[in-house]
């Protein structure tokens, strides 16, 4: 596809996403009226039901489609939710075992800097609409012995392979392999894809760490389950060190070519879960990854990494209450001519799903500038602009209408210390799945 | 020896000891905690069986917490519904576990669908404009007894099969469970005879077999598609058709939200009748016991009490 086409078909996304009603309530309303003739032969407005009883259910329930029912059939004011042109095709893609699905992430947004710090790949970074990305992705069982899992992108100029991946299934003592190029599983939001974020954005930490698409190569990866009796995982990986966005604090964009061993990007991963009650979970994970940076011979980056999430959901009772708390911190270390730099960056969220459709959440992020050895602010070859700490502060509110579909608005303030004054951002965000909706890990 | 090595050989003794099979018997695993009680009924001393959900849980959503994985990492025997109904969260659990024994297609696998003839199966084409429609049919179906004896004889095949020499304590087991069964539903039959024709509105597509055993007919729904939470027109509506065709009660599981159907009961009037999705398995309840207290709720709310 051209990019001029691209562009029309994005804009005719964001376009027909703008002119749906954006409110829930206003979006079942055509729906429930289109649909009451055909259900039931009476009109609604029944002599049975008072004007209190639907006053009571309005208080109790939304004020939606109270003129719905007392109307019977209500003219129709607002453009029908069916035509709202981001439905692509919502049937289950299914060939023998090969699902398929897949997921668009729109982006309308707004900020105050014209040159918005997002670090992410798939990020909203300018004024107006933003194709986040169209994913496709595709798993299946190969044979008895592998299994396939691919994450094809989309983007508004190109197409890219994120993930594409052969992982054994059948390897005995609890031990797995993956082999092809696939997010590390550095931490817990680096091998994750923008479906199952909380926030509309990549944490800065990530994309200043590892660069824009998280940390990804081709490579090989071992993990055992131990066999203690709680939940602990051990891993590692060997994987290229190249990649702009992808290895930015190793070789990056220096196509150095493999000349031994160490030119590789090793990560270690300890994973444990502790089950603390039915309705606490704690998953804690501890992070290394080493690999050669290109600054100099035998120059290296180390980022050290450890994260919690800890999950109430309570089990009884019929309450849909999620509470969350998500952490990740990165030390990084760098060889460079005559210096170590260091620095730290991490992200703290809290999200509450208070009902069925709707959560909130709020997350607080920190990156410090480049300290050199003797404890001083240290020119950054990466970041050169980095002089001072960052923090950026974010809070949203999501809507889900179905597990397929989500919008989801947040506000974010950014306050880089080398900028004069802090930069504001705002996004509202429309995430639609269609086809085989992948089981979600925890 | 220094601390060190000390601590390494700890490590070690202990490693080696927990990896060690804790015992001959196997290990079932299964989604639901039904299954897992139909299960023990028909294992007995000779199986070990956990179950992945709690009773208490919406079986369409459960976390695929790690701690589940360890379950199924160690089963022999991995029993779920099927239908899709584990489908948002079974799948990572199974691929996740690093254990070939129960990957779908194994011997290790079983799923209870097959072994039930499936209703609301759709005729014409579905998508999710529909809704959260189960393509394959309605998966709730273990609140008919006459399925779980189906499910049970199929469990106790697939138990004979991976354990021949205790095959002939299974098939003991199923003959005293299928008469303790038959011999319980006869009562209850007679006890809710007067279900027969009652216009029921429940919560979400989950009544469907157990309509069709007992006969009470399921007018409404107040969810208005599967999964979609109820809205005021569609409540209106459930209203209107709940009065009209006198709906004796409200019929609902107790992890689905109860404002909506307390208003609604209030308005029709009609009592609100709570039940528990599945059996307090590991609170040592039995199959039997938890359709003893589904049959007397529905028995309560026939006679006009809710829960």
């Amino acid at each position: 596809m051209s990019p001029t086409s691209c562009r029309l078909a994005g804009l005719a996304v964001c376009l027909s996403f703008c002119l749906s009603p954006l409110t829930p309530a206003s979006a079942q309303t055509p729906r429930e009226d289109t649909d009451t003739p055909a259900q039931e032969p009476e009109p609604a407005p029944d002599p049975g039901l008072s004007a209190e009883d639907l006053k009571d259910i309005e208080e109790a329930l939304g004020k939606d489609a109270a003129a719905a029912a007392e109307a019977g059939t209500a003219p129709a004011t607002t453009p029908p939710a069916s035509s709202n042109g981001v439905t692509l095709s919502p049937t289950n893609i299914d060939f023998h075992g090969l699902n398929l699905a897949f997921i668009l992430d729109v982006a309308a947004a707004g900020f105050t800097s014209k040159e918005p710090l997002q670090t992410g790949g798939h990020d909203p970074t300018t004024n107006g609409f933003n194709l986040q990305q169209l994913e496709l992705s595709i798993n299946t069982a190969v044979d008895p012995y592998f299994r396939f899992d691919g994450n094809i992108v989309f983007s508004q100029f190109g197409v890219e392979i994120e993930e594409a991946y052969a992982t054994t299934s059948n390897l005995p003592g609890n031990l797995q392999v993956r082999a092809g190029q696939f997010l590390t599983r550095f931490g817990r939001i680096n091998p994750t894809h923008p479906h199952s974020w909380e926030f509309v954005d990549q944490p800065f930490a990530i994309g200043r760490v590892f660069g824009g698409e998280g940390n990804r190569g081709l490579g090989v990866e071992g993990s055992w389950l131990t066999p203690l009796p709680w939940y602990v995982e051990v891993l590692g990986s060997v994987t290229d060190a190249s990649g702009e966005s992808t290895a930015r604090s190793f070789l990056g964009a220096d196509l150095g070519g493999v000349t031994s061993p160490f030119d590789f990007q090793f990560t270690g991963l300890l994973k444990q879960f502790f089950p603390l009650s039915d309705d606490l979970s704690l998953l804690w994970g501890l992070s290394a990854a080493d690999g050669p940076n290109p600054t100099g011979y035998r120059n290296r980056t180390d980022v050290f990494g450890t994260d919690v999430y800890l999950k109430y959901r309570p089990l009884k009772g019929n309450s849909f209450t999620t509470v969350a708390l998500q952490a990740e911190l990165l030390y990084r270390r760098r060889q460079v001519p005559q210096d170590v730099l260091s620095d730290l960056n991490g992200y703290a969220q809290l999200s509450w799903r208070f009902d069925q459709r709707w959560a909130v959440a709020g997350r607080y992020e920190l990156g410090t500038p480049a300290y050199g050895q003797n404890g001083s602010v240290a020119d950054d070859p990466l970041d050169p602009e980095w002089t001072g700490n960052r923090q950026r502060l974010s809070a949203n509110v999501t809507f889900w209408p179905t597990e397929f579909s989500r919008l989801r608005l947040q506000g974010a303030t950014d306050i880089a210390s080398w900028r004069e004054r802090p930069d504001y951002s705002v996004f509202l965000a429309l995430e639609v799945v269609m086809g085989a909706h992948g089981a979600h890990s925890f | 020896m220094s601390p060190f090595r000390c601590f390494v050989a700890l490590n070690a003794v202990l490693l080696g000891l927990l990896s060690l099979p804790a015992r001959a018997d196997l290990k079932v695993v299964t989604t639901l905690p039904d299954l897992a009680a139909i299960t023990k009924a028909v294992g007995g001393e000779h199986v070990q069986v956990t179950s992945l959900a709690l009773p208490t849980q919406d079986p369409h959503f459960v976390d695929a917490r790690p701690s589940l994985a360890l379950d199924v990492n160690r089963a022999d025997l991995l029993i779920a519904i099927g239908l899709e109904l584990e489908v948002g969260w079974l799948p990572a659990l199974q691929n996740g576990a690093r254990n070939t024994r129960i990957l779908t297609g194994s011997p290790g696998y079983l799923e209870a669908a097959q072994f039930v003839r499936t209703l609301e199966v759709p005729t014409t084409r579905v998508d999710r404009s529909q809704g959260d429609v189960h393509a394959g049919g309605n998966p709730h179906f273990l609140y008919d007894p006459r399925a779980a004896l189906q499910v049970a004889r199929g469990i106790t095949d697939r138990l004979a099969s991976l354990d021949q020499k205790n095959a002939e304590a299974y098939r003991a087991n199923l003959e005293k469970f299928t008469a303790e069964l038959e011999k319980a539903r006869a009562g209850w039959e007679q006890r809710l005879a007067g279900l027969k024709g009652t216009p029921v509105v429940a919560y979400h597509r989950t009544t469907a077999y157990l309509a069709n055993w007992l006969g009470f007919d399921t007018i409404a729904y107040l969810e208005p598609k599967p999964g979609i939470p109820p809205n005021p027109a569609h409540v209106a509506q459930v209203l209107t058709q709940a009065r009209q065709r006198k709906a004796r009660f409200i019929l609902q599981e107790d992890y689905y939200p109860t404002t909506t159907s307390k208003l609604v009961a209030s308005k029709i009037p009609a009592p609100l009748v709570l039940f528990t999705s599945g059996t307090d398995f590991r609170g040592g309840q039995t199959y039997l016991q938890h359709l003893e207290d589904l049959m007397t709720r529905l028995e309560k709310g026939m006679k006009g009490q809710g829960t």
